[in-house]
């Protein structure tokens, strides 16, 4: 079915295996106006009329194809907009490229006709910080209503300010959308935000021919609950742990923890002793579990279209591993259970029985994803409605910076726990699941295939987690009470989150609080790809693919 | 079993008034029972076996605070239901608006007119009996169609869309292989049908086999079983509705008791299906030591359990698949069992 081919361009790389930064600068020549040393990757500072150029070069020639994530900031005397690139045959291979423009006239040229992804990307930056950006397909506002007033995340809002907005302003604001004429052939169906089958609040404005999409336009900002500024106001110590629970509350809370703590540890220069990591490598696929019985039930349900049997079976099992996690944490969806530098505490006592019930749970997995199978991917019912439905070329999937599942069933082998492995997934047995169907079928299977991997996982770290030393059982480096990373320090980090790639990216400003805190949400870039699987097909398909992409929408509004 | 005189003449022997007068009591209270009947066993199965039916497919435990084993809901939700607020939106086209859940609800029980449920409950005999069921029964799909344009909201009138190109490519599948039972009673009469499958089939060990449809054309009834629901609109060909694509259909917008007639009508509607099914196939009120009624009950519910098993256990098909199930398998493999079935009786000399 894939007619994917791997192109072989390849970065520039020094012998011992790192990207060659001086050959990157060798290949971009005049446009780079400097160099700044960023913790994860170097970063070219590139003029704002550069932009398309330069990042067509580095797609093309230097084969950094995955634009990860698009962070705009505002400094005192400037605008910034980083791009953090990324190859999707080796993540490790990283660059970023800054670009600044002035306070005065901040307009950047934009990267959307080079990667789909940063049409997104950059209206985010546009709503919340407020750049600028020259020919982008469509910069309006994405998280925030049309009627906002003012860029929250910029230095100059004022946030006592109360947002008056008249009522002729905001009286129909679908007013002008893609509606035709009286004589049109095509009907403009709003589905959502109050919808059975948006898993959220999600409002998908279509256009639709008789019972067929024509156009299809994912309205998201319903949950924006102002995640990133909540977290530049918190102290990294303490005060931000809490947040990333609410992201994909699937509940992949650990993992997401976890993608702040490797992003504050890396700026904080923390090593995590290895007994925590083991804890948390258990606790994330836990979680991983959690999400993807959650995303099998729920799918289901939106083609069967009742709570059925197959959906209550997959509430009934998440429901076990909810205990698990409750035992382990105290909490069933918000965990708080990380802590920079390990985890908060240790398995629960007695541990002889939580590891059993643990075991109990992994024992019983087999037949029940058996009955899975009988129940919905044997089915041929399900297989006509779901096989060739919702089709995502990898080419067009990595041009939309998809991640995750959704990506691994394209074919795209790319899996950030064992491409850039963290915790303690490359000292265990696991394999990357990936399907070459790029439909509907194959996410699906490729989550169902994903809980085998991750119950291996959890198997193997109750093995360890059983044998460890008494004496050695560290949960937590000595962290300092207060962290002040220098000011000027960036990172951009990510862990594989049930969905994809969830990134954190942070710079330091010399206080107790990030200076600029950034989330890239797997969900945010994977819904971005809808219009892509669904032109053409049936509203039923339109629903199901929407299923299959498994979107929280806590997660892409954060 | 069948009865020989219909339920109104003996309500009017007994009450023992002659006349034009008698003659209209007895009728209507005759038509009293037989909807009340349906009706109760409407509430029964909505409120309350439904979702213990359901709860027990999904492992769940559904309702159980009210009453022995939750029967008190039946009470409960209708007093609930009744007296929600009813909602019109804005724009509905009002007389269609209105009539369209009585016209739903009034043609499924209308047809149980001509239904025998054994025990001489049979209120009249006519026949065409058959074609009148058919006739009734595909009236519902105006009042689906009216519910869904009159209420001025895009998904009722994709849900009203879909569900009368649904009925139409399923009801001539149905009634071409209800015709292929005509071919073995050679009647249209509802009371002969039944007769026509008190014969013996076979004996097996000493139990005698009747010949219920059935069992002498399998295919035919299990044809009959997959049109009918679609007919009913259950999984998997539950799209006029599908919750999780067009929100409810054509009964978006219906609230309070218009919402209430529309899920009566499903309901019964889901009964006749069952009755129609009974009676072509399953020997009508026919059975061993029970009353008829009693067989005859038993039938329908049992109908009624397969409909809510396949709600549970399988999913839905997408709009053009259903139609394509329609038009191009059910519509010719009726066809086929049709002339089948009149080349094996030609032959048999039948």
């Amino acid at each position: 079915m894939s007619t994917y081919e791997e192109r072989n361009v390849e970065p520039p790389t020094t012998e011992s295996g790192d990207v060659d930064g001086d050959a990157i600068e060798a290949l971009l020549g005049d446009h780079v106006l400097d160099r700044e040393e960023h913790l994860n990757a170097d970063a070219y500072v590139v003029r704002a009329d550069a932009v398309q150029d330069v990042l067509q070069t580095l797609k093309d020639d230097a084969g950094f194809d995955h634009l990860s994530c698009v962070t705009a900031e505002e400094h005192e005397d400037r605008f910034e907009s980083i791009y953090h690139l990324k190859q999707y045959d080796d993540p490790t291979n990283e660059v970023s490229i800054v670009v600044p423009t002035s306070r005065e006239e901040p307009v950047s040229e934009s990267a959307a006709p080079v990667f789909r992804t940063a049409d997104w990307h950059e209206r985010e930056a546009y709503d919340l910080v407020g750049v600028q950006y020259d020919d982008h397909p469509n910069l309006e506002r994405i998280l925030l209503p049309d009627t906002w007033q003012g860029h929250p995340l910029g230095l100059d809002y004022n946030q006592d300010k109360p947002q008056i907005v008249t009522f002729e302003e905001n009286k129909n604001p679908l007013e002008d959308h893609a509606r035709g004429g009286e004589d049109s052939d095509t009907m403009f169906l709003n589905i959502g935000p109050h919808h059975p089958a948006t898993h959220g609040v999600l409002h998908v404005e279509t256009v639709l021919d008789g019972e067929q999409v024509a156009d299809v336009n994912p309205d998201i900002g319903y949950l924006h609950r102002c995640e990133e500024q909540m977290a530049q106001k918190g102290t990294y110590r303490y005060q931000i742990m809490p947040y990333p629970d609410r992201w994909d509350y699937g509940p992949g809370g650990i993992i997401n923890e976890w993608a702040y703590a490797r992003a504050a540890e890396d700026l904080a220069d923390i090593e995590v002793p290895e007994y925590a990591q083991v804890i948390r490598t258990m606790g994330s696929e836990m979680c991983r579990i959690a999400c993807h019985l959650l995303a099998t039930a729920t799918f289901a349900l939106d083609l069967y279209g009742d709570f059925t049997a197959i959906f209550m079976y997959g509430m009934r099992d998440r429901e076990i591993v909810q205990n698990l996690l409750e035992d382990l944490t105290g909490q069933r969806m918000m965990f708080n259970y990380l802590r920079l530098g390990g985890v908060v505490w240790d398995i629960p006592e007695p541990r002889d029985e939580y590891f059993e019930n643990v075991r109990d749970f992994l024992d019983d997995l087999p037949a029940k994803l058996d009955e899975y199978h009988d129940l919905i991917t044997e089915n041929e019912i399900f297989q006509s409605r779901c096989v060739d439905t919702g089709y995502l070329d990898p080419e067009v999937a990595k041009n939309y910076g998809v991640t995750g599942p959704v990506a691994r069933g394209s074919g795209i082998d790319y899996d950030l726990r064992r491409d850039d492995s963290y915790g303690y997934y490359d000292e265990l047995e696991w394999d990357v699941v990936t399907e070459d169907g790029g439909d509907n079928f194959a996410r699906l299977l490729v989550r169902m295939r994903e809980i085998e991997q991750s119950a291996r996982i959890i198997e193997q770290c109750v093995d360890l987690l059983e044998d460890w030393p008494e004496d050695e059982r560290n949960i937590q480096a000595n962290v300092p009470r207060t962290l002040k990373p220098e000011a000027g320090k960036e990172t951009y980090r990510a862990v594989e989150g049930a969905k994809g790639e969830l990134g954190i990216y942070i710079r330091a400003d010399g206080t107790e609080k990030p200076g600029r805190f950034k989330i890239r949400s797997p969900a945010f870039s994977n819904l971005s790809a809808l219009k892509e699987m669904s032109t053409g097909e049936y509203i039923p398909d339109l629903v199901a693919t929407l299923g299959s992409l498994d979107v929280i929408l806590g997660e892409v509004d954060r | 079993m069948a009865t020989a005189t219909p339920l109104p003449d003996t309500i009017q022997d007994i009450l023992g008034i002659g006349g034009f007068a008698g003659e209209l009591l007895s009728m209507l209270l005759g038509a009293a029972l037989v909807g009340t009947i349906m009706l109760t066993m409407t509430a029964f199965a909505g409120p309350w076996a439904k979702r213990k039916i359901t709860a027990a497919f999904t492992d769940r435990i559904s309702v159980n605070r009210i009453g022995p084993m939750g029967l008190g809901t039946i009470i409960v939700d209708a007093v609930r239901l009744l007296s929600k607020e009813l909602i019109i939106p804005e724009g509905a086209d009002r007389p269609a608006y209105d009539i369209a859940p009585v016209v739903l609800a009034g043609s499924a029980l209308l047809a149980f007119a001509v239904i025998p449920m054994g025990n001489g409950i049979h209120l009249a005999d006519p026949e065409t009996g058959l074609v009148f069921v058919f006739a009734i029964a595909s009236i519902a799909s105006l009042g689906l169609l009216m519910g869904g344009y009159a209420s001025n909201n895009k998904y009722s009138l994709l849900g009203g869309l879909r569900a009368v190109a649904q009925n139409i490519a399923y009801e001539i599948p149905l009634v071409v292989t209800a015709a292929s039972v005509v071919l073995f009673t050679g009647s249209l009469q509802m009371s002969e049908i039944v007769a026509a499958q008190t014969v013996e089939l076979v004996t097996i060990a000493g139990i005698r086999i009747p010949a219920w449809f059935a069992f002498v054309n399998p295919f035919a009834f299990v044809l009959f079983m997959i049109a009918n629901l679609a007919e009913v609109g259950r999984n998997p060909f539950d799209t006029p509705e599908a919750p999780t694509e067009i929100v409810g259909g054509y009964q978006t917008e219906y609230s309070s008791v218009y919402f209430v007639l529309f899920y009566l009508g499903e309901f019964v509607h889901i009964f006749l299906g069952g009755a129609i099914i009974a009676t072509l196939f399953l020997g009508g009120p026919a059975g061993p030591f029970l009353p008829g009624f009693v067989w005859f009950t038993i039938k329908i519910w049992a109908v009624f359990l397969f409909t809510q098993w396949c709600r549970s256990a399988v999913p839905r098909v997408r709009i053009d698949q259903i139609i394509e199930i329609g038009w191009k398998g059910l519509l010719v493999l009726s066809f086929a069992n049709l002339l089948l079935t009149a080349v094996i009786l030609g032959v048999l000399g039948l």
